[in-house]
């Protein structure tokens, strides 16, 4: 019973937690991800053995610095586990009973929908509980590798070229769920990469924390690209980063990511549908978010002023979306040359037609 | 009266001429869609509209370099048929010019007849000089550079980014879709409609009685 007392005292605290975060000012800046730390929830007790490898090993380690970062850290350790005795580890029991569906239901029961629930139905083969992030905390990158945990990057590749134009550009250029999955609300996610890796197309490497800090002298990367610390991306900003000699080992990598993820794993019609990328691109497309990483190794999203990745001519130089990212300005002078081209035809036709008597035979 | 006939394009420039023909109407009709899929599906699905620009694509280059290549260093007359000399770009350029948009309209002949080793006179020359030696050779090359846009990352980037290069290639192809309006006005432009297309498909150009040379190598009544 006290046990319940705790849980319930935990859960106050985090929801109170919760909405003093909602309520803070929203100024369009990243959502920097918010820690609860372990003071919320008591979990140094666990972590003091449970983060140290050499007491508790490979299997059970576990970061504090990012399980903090997850939203079950807030729920503290023994909501999960509680089970765990006072003797723990002497008695030997797991001290686990609570499964991801006791909250997790709505997605268990989504997930059950389709054949992978039947080929992996534990939630932990893909999702790691004490280093789940949310999808706007990991890279597109690290959401593809997910699959790749059991997925074959080269039967990948294989299948989709046997219909898929440009295979390796489309899947180094999206995730596996964006298309694969019914999620939602598709956005261009902007990352720094490194122009020196594998010129295979398929695998930009992301340029991590440590290697960006060391440009700025170890100043918050978001100065990087962020030049005003407005904490919003302007186009001039992105073409500033893009033309300083200093980043001329990295450049901007874009994939269309989706904002709402979701576990209803299947082929929707859309993603047979070129156009549905190709033709005015998707409205959330339009949308644009930098996305940098973090010293504790997860990523924060930057708002991009608004028509950067679809309009713009060289804020995202290296971004091109085939019939969605096309330029007025170069379209009226495509038609200027294709009007000029018809000057001939049309103007010295119609005198040649006025003057066709002057050519008649005698 | 007497029709003479002067063999002016031998069978192997009329199959390129044609082949080139058809696929650059089919890049020009592809490259719509591709970039405007909103009001062109004449190629039907946007996928389609891909597969058939790539495929035109490498046979208009393909066909691009064997030209390049017969010309150069087969018959060697690249130059001297394609490349207007110095005297050329003065008093005939511009007596030409004078003919199409002045004697033309007046009735007069035109001042240049093709032989097969003159083919062009310097208008044509000029035009065919930037259309050959610019505007084909960097819109395959950009073409080529979008097919392979992962293995020559390191390239593009250089260049600018898939942006140029996407920009590069889509101007060069609308001045190739202008060239194309012009080239088959122009070619009307003979004795009747037809006189300057049918030379392209049989080979054999309609001439006056001032060709009678050891070049004409046929009669027709």
């Amino acid at each position: 019973m006290e046990s319940f007392y705790q849980n319930v005292y935990k859960m106050v605290l985090a929801v109170s937690a919760l909405s003093i975060c909602c309520m803070l000012p929203h100024t369009g800046q990243a959502d920097p991800g918010f820690s609860f730390g372990n003071a919320a929830s008591g979990n140094q007790a666990c972590l003091d053995c449970h983060s140290d490898m050499q007491t508790v090993g490979d299997k059970n380690l576990i970061s504090a610095a990012v399980f903090s970062h997850t939203t079950h850290a807030m729920f503290g350790c023994k909501t999960c586990h509680d089970t765990v005795s006072s003797d723990h580890p002497k008695d030997g029991t797991v001290a686990r009973t609570t499964t991801c569906t006791n909250c997790h239901g709505d997605i268990a029961a989504e997930y059950a929908t389709n054949k992978h629930s039947h080929a992996v139905p534990n939630c932990n083969a893909c999702h790691n509980p004490h280093k789940v992030l949310k999808p706007n905390e990991i890279s597109a990158l690290a959401m593809t590798a997910t699959c790749m945990n059991c997925h074959n990057h080269n039967t990948i590749k294989a299948t989709h070229a046997q219909w898929l134009p440009q295979t390796d550009l489309h899947l180094g250029s999206i995730t596996c769920v964006t298309c694969h999955t019914t999620a939602k609300n598709f956005i261009v996610s902007v990352y720094i990469a490194h122009r020196d890796v594998k010129a295979d197309g398929t695998s930009p490497v992301i340029a991590d924390y440590h290697y960006l800090s060391t440009k700025l002298n170890s100043r918050d990367v978001q100065y990087l690209v962020d030049r005003n610390r407005d904490n919003s991306i302007s186009i001039e900003e992105l073409k500033m980063f893009n033309g300083d000699p200093e980043n001329k080992d990295l450049y901007l990598k874009a994939i269309l990511t989706p904002t709402k993820t979701s576990h209803a794993f299947q082929t929707s019609d859309k993603s047979w549908n070129c156009t549905f990328c190709h033709a005015n691109g998707p409205s959330e497309a339009q949308i644009t978010r930098l996305v940098l990483p973090q010293q504790d190794g997860t990523f924060a999203g930057f708002d991009v002023e608004k028509g950067t990745s679809l309009s713009s001519l060289n804020a995202i130089p290296n971004f091109y979306m085939m019939g969605s990212s096309r330029n007025k300005l170069v379209n009226n002078i495509g038609v200027l040359f294709l009007t000029g081209g018809l000057i001939m035809p049309v103007g010295h036709g119609f005198i040649r037609f006025m003057t066709r008597r002057n050519r008649r035979k005698e | 009266m007497e029709s003479k006939f002067v063999y002016l394009q031998p069978t192997p420039v009329r199959i390129w001429h044609w082949l080139n023909a058809l696929g650059i109407v089919t890049l020009c009709a592809s490259g719509a869609q591709i970039r405007f899929p909103e009001f062109v599906t004449i190629c039907g699905s946007y996928r389609s509209a891909i597969l058939l620009h790539n495929t035109a694509g490498i046979v208009v280059a393909l066909s691009f370099s064997i030209w390049f290549f017969y010309y150069k260093w087969v018959s060697g007359a690249l130059t001297s048929i394609y490349v207007p000399k110095l005297d050329e770009l003065s008093h005939p350029l511009l007596r030409q010019v004078f003919y199409y948009f002045y004697g033309y309209f007046k009735g007069a002949s035109s001042p240049f007849h093709a032989t097969p080793d003159s083919k062009f006179n310097p208008m044509q020359k000029s035009a065919y000089l930037a259309i050959m030696f610019v505007i084909v050779p960097f819109v395959s090359l950009s073409g080529i550079a979008l097919l392979n846009i992962g293995p020559i990352r390191q390239i593009i980037l250089m260049v600018g980014g898939l942006q140029i290069l996407v920009i590069v290639h889509f101007l060069l192809a609308c001045m190739l879709g202008a060239f194309l309006a012009t080239h088959v006005y122009l070619a009307t432009l003979g004795s009747t409609p037809l006189a300057y297309f049918k030379p392209m498909w049989t080979g054999w150009e309609k001439v006056g009685h001032h060709h009678s040379s050891e070049k004409i190598l046929g009669t027709s009544d």
